[in-house]
């Protein structure tokens, strides 16, 4: 050992010492050696399968994208980050250090602070590398809108209360399996809290896996044509921050773990935490599906957000545009040759639309966690008529390719756009039923298809469809009418219709009458 | 006088581990000797704060240990090794240290500095970057006395600090440690009495959880003449004075 070569620290101590310095070395030092760094491979891993390959694969809607990215993200990243700080928490006993590190000055609440931080930095830092790469993507593919910060708001919220968590149980419990049972603690805290929500009242919306009302999946029909609500997101950062704070102040309640002013702050900070995550837990049971798809929460509710979005739809330029919401125009080419075949048999009709225009689908709450989502209203209306059109992708279910979705507009909407004219809903002549067969039929479209005037639901998902009515079923009167009907040329079919149309729409054109 | 106790007991349940010890100490270095389980490594503890007494007055370097705010202060100026040190593999001998002396407050200007001497104190310049994990178990002891000193402390408690070292590393220890005993007060637990003997200027020698000798080396060394076991003059007083309080 040397005595003489070193020169000896000077003892004076400086007048001031800086706090936030030594706590940002320390922070340093515990990023160095953080076992969240290592684990941050196996995240971003866990991202890319589980999130990224998933949200590329949905049509580049901001909706779609943020909301798939929050509960995939969320597994990818809560797990990882809880075993992590499991295994840095329970380092010192471990390590057997907790003797030296006790005898030393800082107090104990500060030093473990610094040891969460860096796991919780580093999850952090992977989490937002991620939300940058699949937003930026998005950014290049939309067509329209722009991020949506609440759902990456409560997925940033998250980490800190799965690192503290995992802290906290690797601090509480310290021994090596601490931290792989934390992470399948964290797993199954996660993926079982969803399971007991039912319907859009349960007080387990706060977990920040539920990104609307569960069981319908990411839907594209929510977001687009009214604004995305805070009010699930601020409940669960609520509860998120209110949990990460109890579970840290908690840390500094142990004898040692600082002076009396500093536990006794503490504990408040502690029960004001709790306090919080409660009233979260409490607000998300009063949540309610709204008619747009998002669960309000009247306390936190904002009126202002039940105003529609302005946007100036992309329209086609045919004899009947074809306007969509401007998010879905890369859907509009395929949309309008969908809809053409349908279109040119009943172009120049009395009553017929001017304008194919998509509108937002309303949503209400059925038994246990069912959704109907269907279009308010009539699908024609207005003088000069405009149909409104649900594209497949607004409705629940499955997202769908270009290509399905075109296939799916072209067999129900396609169908429906022709009924409407014909006034063709439950209830109509036959005649009607056995023109408006006659039409889809000249228009090659499918005789199958949901049938005129019904809309669909939770329960009749798009791609699978019914039936035709079962009086143009094939063999009877009706459907003979209808292939009668068709096989007539098109300007025959065109004039018929101009000079019956009106009585047929009355019911006053029996299956005789028809050509 | 940086060290004060008087009548300090410590129990473990029904195992009185320290009873009733006094002791004042002021600069220098302090052996503190005795058989396994005579109490010096709870004597220790509890001059280093990481336990409180049962009963007993403690005053360390002018301070009350018992007040939070107090203790705390101690803690700023103290260096502890205990007898089970433990480490962080993937940390560099230079992290070690460093993790230590922030974790002792010292102002976050002085850190480098302060870590640079300690490593060289203990001959692990050249080791400075290597990992702990990759140490040897003398080397490993050498960094934890490395963390004791780095903040230069007024009280400095070492046990057993010269386990694992080599014979020549002892003597260079022995020499660190006279010349941190000339402006701190340096208490050393240790059952290896040469040590004692080549360093310190004041012994106390434990057994039972008393103290059942204080004195100088030579003091102890003149107690063993004529008596006791042992090959030199201080194992002959060391086990005369254990042999004289049994009997």
């Amino acid at each position: 050992m040397n005595t003489t070569n070193a020169p000896a620290v000077s003892r004076q101590l400086p007048a001031t010492r800086r706090p936030g310095r030594t706590a940002a070395r320390l922070l340093r030092l515990e990023l160095r050696h953080n076992a969240m760094l290592w684990m941050l491979p196996v995240a971003i891993a866990l991202f890319w399968l589980t999130t990224y390959r998933k949200a590329m694969a949905m049509p580049p809607l901001w909706n779609l994208r943020a909301t798939s990215m929050q509960s995939g993200t969320l597994l990818a990243f809560a797990c990882p980050v809880a075993g992590a700080a499991a295994w840095t928490g329970s380092r010192e006993t471990r390590r057997h250090t907790t003797e030296m590190v006790t005898v030393a000055a800082r107090p104990r609440w500060a030093r473990l602070l610094a040891a969460w931080a860096a796991a919780t930095c580093w999850a952090m830092a992977g989490y937002l590398a991620c939300l940058a790469v699949l937003y930026g993507v998005t950014a290049q593919q939309a067509s329209w809108g722009g991020p949506l910060w609440w759902p990456a708001a409560v997925l940033a919220a998250s980490l800190p209360a799965f690192s503290a968590a995992g802290f906290a149980a690797g601090t509480l419990l310290p021994s090596r399996f601490t931290a792989p049972l934390a992470t399948v603690a964290a797993f199954f805290v996660v993926a079982l809290s969803t399971q007991l929500i039912a319907g859009s009242q349960s007080y387990w919306q706060v977990s920040p896996l539920v990104t609307g009302p569960w069981d319908t999946g990411p839907d594209a029909g929510v977001a687009t044509f009214y604004p995305y609500l805070p009010d699930l997101p601020i409940a669960q950062v609520m509860f998120l921050a209110g949990l990460t704070i109890a579970l840290l102040a908690a840390l500094a309640l142990p004898r040692g773990s600082g002076g009396r002013g500093l536990r006794a702050a503490a504990a408040a900070v502690t029960t004001a935490g709790l306090l919080a995550a409660g009233t979260a837990v409490a607000l998300a049971g009063t949540g309610k599906l709204d008619a747009h798809g998002m669960i309000t929460i009247p306390a936190l509710h904002d009126a202002a957000s039940d105003r529609p979005v302005r946007f100036t739809p992309a329209c086609s330029h045919t004899a009947i545009p074809v306007c969509l919401n401007p998010a879905y125009a890369s859907y509009l080419p395929a949309t309008v040759t969908a809809v053409a075949p349908a279109l040119s048999e009943i172009a120049g009709l009395p009553g017929a639309p001017v304008r194919i225009s998509q509108a937002a689908a309303t949503y209400q709450q059925q038994a246990g966690n069912a959704v109907s989502v269907r279009l308010d209203g009539p699908p024609i209306s207005g003088r000069p008529p405009v149909y409104h059109l649900l594209l497949p992708d607004q409705l629940l279910g499955p997202t769908m390719t270009t290509s399905e979705l075109a296939a799916e507009v072209r067999s129900s909407a396609g169908p429906a756009i022709v009924a409407s004219v014909i006034a063709d809903r439950p209830g109509a002549s036959q005649a009607q039923h056995a023109v408006t067969a006659g039409l889809i039929i000249a228009a090659g479209l499918p005789l199958q298809g949901l049938p005129p005037g019904t809309t669909p639901a939770a329960d009749s998902r798009p791609g699978v469809r019914s039936q035709p009515p079962p009086e143009v079923a094939p063999g009877s009167p009706a459907y003979a009418a209808a292939r009668r009907f068709a096989a007539l040329a098109a300007p025959a079919r065109h004039a018929w219709l101009m000079r019956h149309l009106t009585a047929l729409r009355a019911g006053r054109i029996t299956l005789r009458q028809l050509p | 006088m940086n060290v004060e106790i008087t009548g300090l007991t410590r129990r473990f349940g029904r195992t009185t581990a320290v009873a009733g010890v006094d002791l004042r100490a002021g600069p220098g270095v302090f052996g503190l000797l005795g058989p396994n389980g005579a109490g010096k490594t709870s004597l220790l503890r509890m001059m280093a704060t990481a336990m409180p007494p049962t009963s007993g007055r403690l005053r360390l370097l002018g301070r009350d240990p018992g007040r939070y705010g107090q203790r705390r202060q101690i803690r700023r100026r103290l260096g502890y090794l205990p007898q089970n040190l433990g480490y962080y593999p993937g940390f560099t001998v230079a992290e070690f240290v460093e993790y230590f002396a922030l974790l002792k407050e010292m102002p976050a200007a002085r850190v480098q500095a302060a870590v640079r001497v300690a490593v060289e104190r203990v001959e692990l310049g050249g080791k400075a970057k290597a990992r702990l994990r990759t140490l040897s178990g003398g080397m490993l002891r050498r960094v934890g006395i490395a963390q004791a000193i780095v903040n230069e402390p007024e009280l400095l408690l070492l046990d057993e600090p010269t386990a694992g070292l080599d014979p020549e590393q002892r003597v260079a220890f022995r020499a660190l440690l006279r010349d941190l005993g000339r402006r701190a007060t340096v208490v050393v637990s240790t059952h290896l009495v040469e040590d004692v003997g080549a360093a310190c200027a004041q012994v106390a020698l434990m057994d039972r959880g008393k103290i059942v000798f204080h004195g100088t080396p030579a003091d102890l060394a003149a107690r063993g003449e004529g008596h006791g076991i042992g090959d030199a003059p201080l194992e002959r007083g060391y086990s005369a004075v254990l042999t004289g309080v049994r009997s």
